[in-house]
């Protein structure tokens, strides 16, 4: 209950910090020292009547510490964010700031930076935005804390300076869409997972989910958003029945679709609905869609498959890619049959020697039943993945295949 | 994605730590692994020791076997380890290169198997 309650309050915490002291870097360290005073201290006294005051009391009182202790730095970094201030004012001669523009959403864009690799924006993401602890983290992505904080700092230390302002106009659709793949990527790390013995990694999927409602309530105009949101929840619906006996992967065909969170689904059918009568197509949209018409279908049979193959066709013209080919080779299997579905895995450019192409070709040449050929592509597939429950699913079906 | 980077020693490059020209290779080892401290890439890496302290454990019949040293005499034995994590296994192999080790013996890059997976 207090957890939930300091990683929503962080992220608001935080911008009210660096908006009064400017320096995003050390106000993030004093918010992360008031969370964890108040993750302390409340449990035993009690949550205070306005928690959010207290949390930004404590963490000024922190960052006035800071200052103290270290006056040399804390100039150069005024000295740093004044230039960055500047920077920003004549970027936007007579610009006025909206009042009413959200530091929560700025923040996420922040941490998003393009110039920071994808995994130190999902770790600053997650820490400044998520409130989540570098130990916390560190243990989701299976890395030592000292590797985490690392990389945290290293962050911080790229993006010092860039000025705590929202991106200006005419970039922020592509960062919106940096954003929203970090909480993709979040997400596919916690639901991934969820197959294995490490529940702190699948709390990454609810995480991603909660921070993605968030991006939605700041940007709800944006469908590429409602997409996401929906593709989030039509795949974390599965999840109890994606895994069998000792966590063993349990494919889509062959799950128990009662198992499937009815809730989520609808909420997730119902999002990606709106977005596609809304507004211009995106990928994260098309791909809910699909998880959509497979969520709709009472079994592997009944599930609407030439709704699916049109629905790759689009994916694959406006974002394309062999991961999208690949899908859709899947898609013409079911409607065409095996042969065209082998036709169309073999015209994939840029998978070669990769383990989901031959676990492709295995499914299919198995539905064609070339059972010795469909053995071999298995086992192929078993050996190049470096995920142990997908090793033990492809050895199985080649078992299977005697 | 996590890899773990096997060094692989041979006599030799035991004996090279111990000349003058070995005080530069250590200090190009803690160069290398202050880099990839500071990049936030080193999760961990421990160095072995001699072969000769080896015990080898294999049970037959129910009963433990256990022998002093390694298998087999090998020209290059297995020295220690790097594990990293980083985006590819091109950037793995780059950080192989910078290790001075591989100026004499081999190094093996190989990746680490995830404990989690997504459904097919």
């Amino acid at each position: 209950m207090i957890e939930g309650l300091l990683r929503e309050l962080a992220p608001q915490v935080l911008g009210v910090l660096v908006r009064r002291y400017g320096s995003f870097d050390t106000c993030e360290d004093a918010v992360q020292e008031a969370l964890l005073a108040a993750s302390r201290q409340w449990p035993v006294e009690g949550v205070p009547e306005h928690p959010q005051a207290w949390l930004v009391a404590v963490a000024s009182r922190r960052l006035v510490d800071e200052v103290r202790s270290d006056v040399a730095r804390r100039r150069r970094e005024e000295g740093a964010a004044a230039v960055a201030l500047a920077d920003e004012r004549s970027q936007a001669p007579g610009a006025e700031r909206p009042r009413e523009h959200d530091d929560t959403l700025t923040l996420l864009l922040l941490c998003c930076h393009p110039a920071l690799s994808p995994a130190s924006q999902i770790a600053l993401t997650l820490r400044a935005v998520g409130g989540l602890t570098t130990a916390e983290i560190a243990s989701a992505f299976l890395v030592p804390e000292a590797t985490m904080a690392q990389r945290i700092s290293r962050a911080k230390a790229t993006i010092r300076g860039r000025g705590f302002a929202p991106p200006p106009a005419e970039e922020l659709p592509e960062r919106m869409r940096v954003a929203e793949h970090v909480l993709y990527l979040v997400f596919n790390e916690g639901y991934a997972a969820s197959s294995g013995p490490d529940l702190q990694r699948t709390e990454l999927a609810d995480e991603a989910i909660r921070l993605t409602r968030l991006l939605r309530r700041l940007a709800p105009r944006d469908d590429e958003v409602a997409g996401l949101l929906a593709l989030m929840l039509l795949t974390d619906a599965r999840r109890a029945a994606r895994t069998g006996d000792g966590g063993a992967l349990v494919p889509l065909a062959e799950q128990d679709r009662s198992l499937w969170d009815r809730d989520a689904i609808a909420e997730g059918i119902a999002l990606v609905e709106g977005a596609l009568a809304s507004g211009p197509l995106g990928p994260y949209q098309l791909q809910a869609a699909i998880a959509a018409v497979h969520a709709e279908a009472a079994d592997a049979e009944t599930t609407d498959w030439p709704q699916i193959l049109a629905l790759y066709g689009l994916l694959e013209r406006i974002a394309p890619g062999p991961t999208v080919a690949l899908n859709r080779a899947v898609a013409v299997g079911m409607v065409d049959g095996p042969a065209s579905g082998l036709v169309a895995l073999d015209a994939i450019e840029g998978m070669d020697g990769h383990h989901r192409l031959e676990a492709v070709r295995a499914h299919l040449l198995e539905m064609a039943g070339e059972q010795g050929a469909a053995r071999d592509a298995y086992r192929l597939a078993a050996r190049l993945t470096t995920s142990l429950p997908e090793q033990r699913y492809l050895e199985g079906r080649a078992v299977r295949l005697g | 994605m996590r890899f773990m980077l096997m060094i692989y020693d041979n006599p030799d490059t035991r004996d090279l730590v111990t000349r003058p020209e070995g005080r530069d290779l250590m200090a190009e080892v803690d160069a290398v692994m202050a880099r990839l401290t500071e990049s936030g890439e080193l999760v961990g890496g421990e160095a072995l020791a001699d072969p000769s302290n080896t015990r080898t454990v294999r049970v037959q019949e129910g009963v433990p076997v256990v022998t002093d040293g390694p298998l087999a005499e090998a020209k290059e034995h297995f020295g220690g380890y790097l594990m990293v994590e980083c985006e590819t296994i091109e950037r793995a192999v780059e950080i192989a290169a910078a290790w001075p080790s591989t100026r004499f013996g081999p190094m093996e890059v190989r990746p680490v198997m995830d404990p989690g997976g997504m459904e097919m």
